[in-house]
């Protein structure tokens, strides 16, 4: 029984140890970048206090403004996850943008079925999945059979989805009382929010239980095992009796599955139909690139890079109307200037990666 | 005179290794000193001290007499020193003759590059030493040996009187080996003091004047080679006696376990590497291939081990023709496999000792269950074994196996194989850069499988690795068999010249009508 415990407790502090670094690296980065931003507050005659607390208002000024940030961690974590399952088969995925478009036009048609609540939920997500799903495959086989760069695919695959949605969404299935939108989903296909007054759903917890997945299947099981072999040294994982081409086209069917997931659980949780240009979820598959770099490709860090990304999001909108009457000549910081300060704030947490680079350089130096 | 004179050095990792412990090192003008001892022994950083890459913690420097503290590795080329380094320093794309400029080009009208002011410096240092390469081919296109020719082409452009030779041969067929030693002779004969790192007792019989060897950081001794025999050698390095003749008890060996026949292999550049090769390993015995590196060994193995397609031939293994049958497949028939490329196929260095202890495994039970959920218990106990039968140093096992010696990842390479239980073995230069205990050990284990009644083939370019452990032995040369025979009925000298491609009916043939005459 003792001796259970000390295993216990070697694993907690070997799971502390395995992620305190990275850590205490992005905290240090965001205090610079936090540093570097407030110089430029400065420079522009506002106090970086008031400008700082602006920006964190954007997600405390109330319990609404809270939910609001927090839903908007449904699609990045997706997004993000949909990188992350590719770069560990050392896949540069740039294709959650194009899944995503496609998991949610699945989502929004499949919502115009009859079914009974929660199978309806479960089916429209597993179209959405599989739509994802066929889409991050196609750019799988022709890497591992055509040797077809990663970049050059999803990228194109990425227009071919958007044209594609676009098309349906303009011609198949508009709203005719408003044909900028395409008809909304029924009922029983809508993911409920969790309080009256904010976009926040029950899609985040899905999210949530989906990274969970993600991180199972990655470190728990032969396939993880597996995708991570081939992404750090394919020759060793054939040599193991593993088959990278077929690997990475499984790495990157999961990586599409989570990319249309995004799509399906924004339309499921907030939207509940398309606008025809996609602007309502635009760009949030790019965003998930950053989102999972700077979550170290693991579920657990996507999940906490969300947090941030969604939070300086919010603060950089909010900084404009919080400062406003507390700066020089009473107007408030221009909107640009919250963009800029959080744009500092990203590119210093990308920092870490260069510091490592760096530190090697010295050691190297140094000897060791 | 002494070129080098190093006083008291000490080397103090920042992680709190102990790297050196106050070593006195000296070597005198116009001499071939080798630095000997095992890996880890501390060779590598004392080498790079001197040169200026590292910095030392105590201790003191005298290059001609003089002190010279706190250089770089710009100032030791200003000093007339210069370090070809174990992995070398060349970029892929650039030609012989751009890399050896790289850093102090030639320029002219104020900077535009002026190549050819330096092609006449180099046709002219080419032509005094030998060392032949192509100036206009690009590096990545040169063979390894080719590569350390501009190395060293690139030191003497700078004018480097003092040369420092990072374990030079461990990365040279037996011929570039031959050419290097030729090669060092000639600029000892012109006065030049050179310095190179060894563990092979061999070459440092063969060409050092004086040897200083090191142990754990330590001076055991510094002495003049003529007056040591190997094994005096081998005990200063390791510190107790070393086995060079391996115990092998005769068995008697069972029935024919792989058989390969009139098998022909394409390799990357679609050339035939193999050509038509025929053999049988049987069960209770190890098969040697030896020869030069290059002539289709790596071709062969991969053929038989299912990591590339036969062109014509077929493989049996245990009975069942297992031509085109996937590694995982293989393995589960009772083949094991010990690559050549350790780093690149053995192990995942990244993945922990328990995560590579099941590489090739990973698929089976007990280790996954029928979802492919993997069971982390049954892995670390698997694990525990694997370490404990095969005494591997780790630091944990979670711990990512590039934190382990060469000799440890070897270990758990091979032991991993062994634990497969398989019926036939392949060992692809299975002690190739470690170090005396760890070969020891390893080659005591392919006697041990052996001995158990398993087929191991051996292909190793370590000639009197295959001499000393093999019952019967093949020549490989251009992709064929020039002969096979017992060690003990040829000589090293026939051997020699089939590695040279000669075959093997033609020398005896030859030796029949001398004896005639």
């Amino acid at each position: 029984m003792s001796q259970e415990t000390g295993e216990g407790r070697g694993r907690i502090a070997r799971f502390i140890s395995k992620y305190s670094r990275p850590l205490t690296e992005s905290a240090f980065s965001i205090l610079i970048g936090v540093i570097i931003g407030s110089l430029l507050v400065m420079a522009t005659g506002f106090s970086p206090l008031i400008f700082y607390r602006g920006l964190i208002s954007g997600t405390f000024r109330s319990q609404r403004a809270f939910l609001d940030m927090l839903s908007y961690l449904t699609p990045l974590i997706m997004t993000g996850m949909s990188f992350a399952v590719a770069a560990r088969a050392n896949i540069f995925n740039i294709g959650a943008e194009g899944q995503m478009y496609l998991g949610a036009l699945a989502a929004n048609v499949v919502g115009y079925l009859t079914l009974p609540s929660v199978i309806h939920q479960v089916a429209c997500l597993g179209a959405a999945f599989l739509a994802g799903a066929a889409w991050g495959f196609i750019a799988g086989v022709l890497k591992s059979k055509r040797g077809v760069n990663e970049v050059v695919s999803t990228i194109m695959l990425n227009w071919i989805a958007y044209y594609s949605v676009n098309y349906v969404a303009t011609y198949k299935i508009y709203d005719p009382t408003s044909p900028w939108k395409t008809n909304s989903i029924q009922d029983t296909a809508i993911l409920p929010f969790v309080a009256k007054g904010t976009s926040l759903s029950v899609s985040l917890l899905l999210a949530i239980a989906f990274a969970v997945v993600v991180f199972f299947v990655l470190w728990k099981t032969s396939l993880g095992y597996e995708i991570r072999a081939v992404g750090l040294a394919s020759t060793a994982a054939e040599y193991g009796g593993i088959k990278p081409s077929r690997t990475i086209a499984k790495a990157m069917l999961i990586a599409g599955g989570c990319g249309g997931l995004a799509g399906g659980l924004e339309v499921l949780g907030r939207f509940w139909f398309l606008d025809n240009t996609l602007q309502v979820i635009r760009n949030r598959g790019f965003d998930g690139i950053a989102v999972s770099l700077v979550g170290r490709n693991h579920p657990i860090g996507i999940i906490l890079s969300a947090v941030f990304f969604s939070m300086l999001d919010a603060g950089a909108g909010s900084v404009q109307i919080y400062t406003s009457g507390k700066g020089p000549g009473g107007l408030g910081v221009p909107l640009e200037l919250g963009l800029a300060v959080t744009g500092i704030i990203i590119i210093a947490v990308a920092v870490p990666g260069l510091v490592h680079m760096i530190g090697d350089l010295i050691r190297k130096r140094r000897g060791s | 005179m002494k070129a080098i004179e190093m006083k008291g050095m000490v080397k103090v990792y920042p992680n709190g290794t102990v790297a050196l412990r106050g070593v006195d090192f000296t070597v005198n003008k116009g001499e071939i000193h080798a630095l000997l001892g095992e890996n880890g022994a501390g060779k590598t950083t004392l080498m790079e001290i001197l040169y200026g890459m590292i910095r030392k913690t105590e201790g003191e420097i005298y290059v001609r007499g003089e002190r010279v503290d706190g250089r770089s590795p710009k100032d030791s080329m200003n000093l007339g020193i210069g370090m070809v380094h174990q992995h070398f320093t060349l970029i892929p794309v650039f030609t012989a003759l751009q890399n050896v400029v790289l850093g102090i080009e030639p320029v002219k009208w104020g900077g535009m590059l002026n190549l050819e002011a330096a092609r006449g410096r180099m046709e002219e240092l080419i032509e005094q030493t030998g060392l032949k390469v192509d100036l206009d081919a690009p590096v990545e296109t040169l063979s390894t040996g080719e590569k350390q020719r501009v190395e060293i082409l690139k030191m003497l452009y700078r004018n480097a009187d003092i040369l420092i030779l990072d374990e030079p041969t461990a990365v040279l067929t037996p011929l570039e080996v031959d050419e290097l030693f030729g090669f060092l002779e000639k600029m000892k004969a012109e006065g030049r003091t050179i310095t190179f790192i060894t563990h092979k007792l061999k070459e440092v019989k063969e060409t050092a004047d004086r040897v200083t060897v090191l142990r754990q950081g330590k001076v055991v001794d510094t002495v003049d080679v003529a007056k040591v025999s190997m094994e005096d050698l081998a005990r200063m390095m390791v510190g107790r006696e070393v086995l060079f003749r391996i115990e092998k008890p005769s068995i008697e060996a069972g029935s024919p376990v792989l058989i390969i026949e009139n098998l022909s292999v394409l390799d990357d550049r679609g050339a035939e590497a193999v050509k038509n090769v025929c053999f049988e390993v049987f069960a209770g015995e190890i098969f040697g291939v030896a020869g030069v590196e290059g002539n289709g060994q790596t071709e062969l193995v991969e053929t038989i081990t299912g990591l590339r397609e036969a062109r014509e031939g077929k493989i049996v293994l245990a009975g069942q023709d297992v031509t085109g049958t996937p590694p995982d497949k293989l393995y589960s028939m009772g083949l094991g496999h010990i690559p050549e490329d350790r780093h690149g196929r053995g192990v995942i260095l990244d993945f922990s000792v328990a995560e590579n202890s099941i590489l090739g495994l990973h698929n089976r039970s007990p280790f996954v269950n029928r979802l492919g959920a993997v069971d982390e218990e049954d892995v670390l106990e698997w694990t525990r074994k694997l370490v404990d039968r095969f005494n591997i140093d780790i630091p944990g096992m979670t711990a990512p196996v590039k934190n382990l010696s060469g000799g440890n990842q070897q270990k758990l390479i091979v032991g991993r194989e062994l634990m497969k239980d398989p019926k036939v073995v392949i060992a692809a230069q299975p002690t190739r850069g470690l170090d005396v205990a760890a070969t020891e050990y390893i080659r005591s284990l392919l006697i041990q499988m052996r001995n158990e009644g398993r087929a191991v083939l051996l292909v190793s370019a370590d000639l009197d690795e295959v001499i000393m452990l093999s019952d019967r032995m093949a020549v490989m040369y251009e992709g064929r068999f020039m002969g096979s025979a017992s060690p003990k009925d040829i000589s090293r000298r026939e051997i020699g010249l089939m590695m040279g491609g000669l075959e093997m009916k033609d020398i005896q043939k030859e030796k029949i009508e001398g004896k005639a005459k």
